[in-house]
């Protein structure tokens, strides 16, 4: 699910740039005190982006562009903080008092409403407009973002969410301040799932096929006032919405513009001139082509970068021969030369090279390098000592799955030029950008590697490890366990890992889950990607956010000068 | 590009001339050509790139780096990987520099990219020589319902879209043999603005008594074709087939910039200027130098081509 965020994250945080049309700000020239200085309330925020939102729909859309701009216009029960690192992925109450409380062993989960929240047409939010929210996601045409409430909370195997079967029993509202949610099984964590997006509020009897994604409900600071599809959004404010509700967003501009469509290397163009409105506007991280030029005192002032909370990998298929061997994964693993993958998607300050499987914004994530090589630059001599104890020093074919994408094919291209000296041929199997997780996602489609990504839903490996690494989730279609890995050991171990109770002590278990799945080398860890962003020289209080693909936390930005 | 560079030449091609005169010709031909510079200088250029495309191995063993080989050390990692040095990196080690973001030896990728576009553009030559010249002869000769449909099929190929379709079908069909696959598509598309000129031609021919004369003492139709006519049809053949490679050539560097050409990591000239365009602004020798093979080889083949028209013209009006 997640996955596809990532990768798609790529070409759209590339392409995310804060468009400058529009809007009012031509007070945004003079000396900036950068992005991180403070914003003021009031002004446009223009935002450049290259692709269109997936949704705007809360139980459709779930990618980190989406997601981060969902909480303009949208909350949730709870939701991550608001601040730079480890503060931004903390789960904090939103529309619900607390982060719930649990009982029946962790069975039961009861969340109170806060006072004062009402929708943008001025209705009050109720616990039933909550249950009515989150029972969309077992409708068959809506319920296609997170699928967390679906995999955790019980509900009748029937159940097709509340436009076809009705009320969803196992969700209880006792009164218009109180929802209750009853799990299949104990979950510790289940506080930080109520900050998915289908834990949005949406007022009951709505929202109906394609309606929201037409037209949202705001219950969040910002409403649409106006929506072209695939061209325009514009966010105005939410009378409606209540700060003193709120200690989450700030919610300082007035309003966003978002113009969609735009080339990267034009949204570059127009952040790097920065003329007109163009100051007032942020955007997605920069293409490789343009690092360079971004070097510049005045440039690096307005330039931030972090990493972007994913891991790109390349899954070794289990099922096919070579590959069923251990040794024969361990050597590639040892083989790929991570540097010039790197360089292949813009160098170091793109990407940092990965060699755990979780990146570093999980909680419990150890740091730690299975299969070290100087530089990481590929240790041949140990790799081919591997094979030529499996028994393959004669080499063999691999074909490996790559979406049709230059950043893609470059680093295929490194991988095949990395595994040559082995004897392994590399045979670059290039998929339609469309079709490419659909096929990949098919166990029968699959071919012996392929390269691809994952982001964690929220920052826990109980939303990496287990969808990646768990046997038992191996399905025909649309399969992510690309590995197609059903090791007993792992499998006993995530098992053991999801029964704790303790939230930290369950990510430390990850941690060590991480190595325990490296030793068995199912995939490679290649890199973890950067954003690098440059904002307009009027944009104030923008950083990057760890829980949203390290996008620029729209609910902090704003100006710094909003004169109009 | 298009792939109709040698529509213009149709209507200009000499009237059907006289017999024989063949091995004079081609002497001729050479002795103008070796006289003009500006056609020496392009005969020229086209060695060196032959040369290149053919000893294309011995050369870059001979610079030192293959077309595939990373060179961590000549770019500059931080940067988003632009080459290390001046002139997109053009060191004593890289005679050309190297391509940003994985230090591949820029001289390499254009000795092994003359190799993919003449192979792909002299095969796709020969291909539409053999079918143009085939169909032409035998819709002019045999005319009747043989012409109508021949030419049916060419007026149907000459005003289909056919940048358009060789993109569909390139990118539709699987990966498989790149090279092989983009000359027949391109072939496909090619071969009637040769036919074109061939039947005319060969229409022209049929009715002139050296023909009448040769089925008169009993010649069946086979050697009237290839021993009466097809001779006679050589300069029409030499100069639209001269005139159609700087075209095929810039129809595969089109469709590698297109995305749909030669699959990486094989170097290919259209390929390199396609990813050379975001670096326009700090690295442009990584345009220039790809763009100025591309560049020099079609003029050079057109230039070349017009010459040899010329001479070919000027021995048909003598004669």
């Amino acid at each position: 699910m997640k996955r596809t965020s990532m990768l798609v994250g790529m070409v759209a945080s590339a392409a995310l740039a804060l468009t400058a049309c529009g809007g009012n700000g031509n007070g945004a020239t003079g000396d900036s005190a950068g992005p991180g200085s403070k914003a003021v309330q009031g002004g446009t925020v223009q935002v450049l982006a290259n692709a269109a939102f997936s949704h705007l729909d809360p139980a459709r859309g779930f990618d980190g562009g989406v997601n981060n701009f969902y909480r303009l216009i949208y909350r949730t029960l709870t939701t991550q903080g608001a601040a730079p690192g480890a503060e931004g992925t903390k789960i904090v109450p939103d529309l619900a008092t607390d982060t719930g409380k649990a009982s029946d062993g962790g069975k039961t989960w009861t969340f109170t409403l806060k006072d004062g929240l009402f929708f943008e047409t001025g209705a009050p939010i109720t616990s039933a407009d909550v249950k009515w929210g989150v029972s969309r996601a077992w409708d068959p045409e809506v319920g296609i973002g997170s699928p967390y409430a679906k995999q955790l909370i019980d509900a009748p195997a029937s159940y097709q969410g509340p436009y076809k079967s009705g009320d969803l029993p196992t969700i209880t509202t006792p009164d218009a301040k109180t929802i209750v949610f009853k799990l299949k099984k104990p979950f510790a964590d289940f506080g930080s799932v109520v900050a998915q997006n289908t834990f949005t509020p949406v007022p009951k009897g709505q929202g109906e096929g394609n309606q929201l994604d037409g037209k949202p409900i705001a219950s969040g600071p910002y409403k649409v006032s106006e929506f072209k599809p695939g061209a325009a959004l514009k966010l105005v404010r939410n009378d409606k919405w209540d700060k003193k509700t709120d200690a989450v967003r700030s919610a300082n501009p007035d309003g966003f513009q978002w113009t969609f469509g735009l080339d990267p290397a034009t949204i570059d163009e127009r952040m790097i001139a920065g003329q007109g409105t163009d100051g007032d506007a942020i955007a997605g991280s920069v293409a490789a082509a343009s690092v360079a030029r971004i070097q510049t005192p005045q440039l690096k002032q307005r330039t931030m970068t972090g990493i972007n909370g994913c891991t790109t990998y390349m899954g070794l298929n289990t099922t096919k021969k070579p590959f069923d061997n251990v040794k024969v994964r361990q050597a590639i693993n040892l083989a790929v030369n991570k540097q010039t993958v790197r360089d292949a998607v813009g160098g170091s300050a793109l990407a940092d090279i990965a060699t755990s499987i979780q990146p570093p914004s999980v909680a419990g994530r150890v740091d730690y390098d299975p299969y070290p090589s100087p530089d990481h630059k590929g240790d041949v001599e140990a790799a081919r000592k591997l094979l030529t104890e499996a028994g393959f020093e004669a080499g063999f074919p691999l074909t490996l799955d790559i979406r049709a994408q230059p950043k893609m094919q470059a680093m295929a291209v490194a991988i095949q030029q990395a595994l040559e000296p082995l004897k392994i041929t590399v045979k670059i199997n290039t998929i339609d950008t469309a079709t490419y997780y659909e096929v990949i996602g098919t166990t029968s489609q699959q071919h012996d590697a392929a390269i691809t990504g994952w982001c964690p839903d929220w920052p826990s490996g109980a939303t990496f490890l287990p969808p990646l690494f768990d046997g038992r989730n191996i399905t025909p279609k649309g399969n992510s366990n690309l590995a197609q890995l059903n090791d007993p050991g792992v499998n006993a171990k995530i098992t053991e890992i999801s029964e704790l109770t303790d939230v930290q002590a369950a990510n430390t278990a990850y941690g060590e889950l991480d190595k325990q799945i490296m030793a068995l080398a199912p995939v490679v860890p290649l890199l973890y990607e950067k954003v690098l962003m440059l904002v307009g020289s009027n944009i104030g209080g923008a950083y990057l956010h760890d829980g949203y693909s390290g996008g620029i936390d729209l609910v902090s930005v704003g100006l710094q000068n909003a004169g109009k | 590009m298009t792939t109709t560079p040698t529509l213009l030449e149709v209507e200009e091609v000499g009237t059907p001339v006289a017999a024989g005169g063949s091995p004079a010709s081609a002497r001729r031909i050479l002795r103008i050509v070796t006289r003009d510079k500006g056609a020496l200088a392009c005969v020229l250029f086209l060695a060196i790139v032959v040369l290149m495309a053919v000893a294309a191995p011995l050369i870059t063993k001979l610079s030192g780096w293959g077309p595939y080989a990373f060179d961590s050390a000549a770019i500059d990692s931080s940067l988003g990987g632009v080459p290390r040095g001046a002139l997109g990196g053009i060191s004593g080690e890289h005679w050309f520099g190297v391509e940003p973001q994985n230090g591949r030896d820029l001289f390499a990728r254009i000795v092994y990219g003359a190799r993919v576009s003449i192979t792909i553009s002299l095969s796709a030559t020969v291909l539409t020589g053999v079918l143009g010249v085939v169909l032409g002869m035998l819709a002019g000769f045999y005319r009747g319902w043989v012409d109508q449909v021949i030419s049916r099929v060419m007026d149907f190929l000459m005003a289909f879209p056919a940048l358009i379709f060789m993109i569909a079908i390139l990118s539709s069909l699987p990966a498989g043999n790149r090279p092989v696959l983009l000359v027949v598509v391109i072939s496909a598309f090619g071969w009637p603005y040769l036919a074109r000129v061939i039947r005319g031609q060969t229409m022209t021919l049929a009715g002139r008594e050296f023909v009448e004369a040769a089925r008169a003492s009993g010649a069946k139709d086979l050697q009237v074709v290839f021993r009466e006519i097809l001779p006679n049809l050589r300069g029409s053949i030499v100069v639209m087939t001269t005139l159609a490679i700087p075209g095929y050539i810039g129809t595969e560097a089109g469709l590698s910039f297109l995305g749909v050409g030669v699959s990486p990591p094989t170097a290919s000239w259209g390929q390199m200027i396609s990813s050379s365009v975001s670096w326009y602004s700090v690295d442009p020798m990584f345009f220039a130098i790809p763009g100025a093979f591309l560049f020099l080889t079609v003029l050079s083949l057109t230039v070349l081509g017009d010459k040899i028209r010329t001479a070919i013209d000027q021995g048909e009006a003598a004669s």
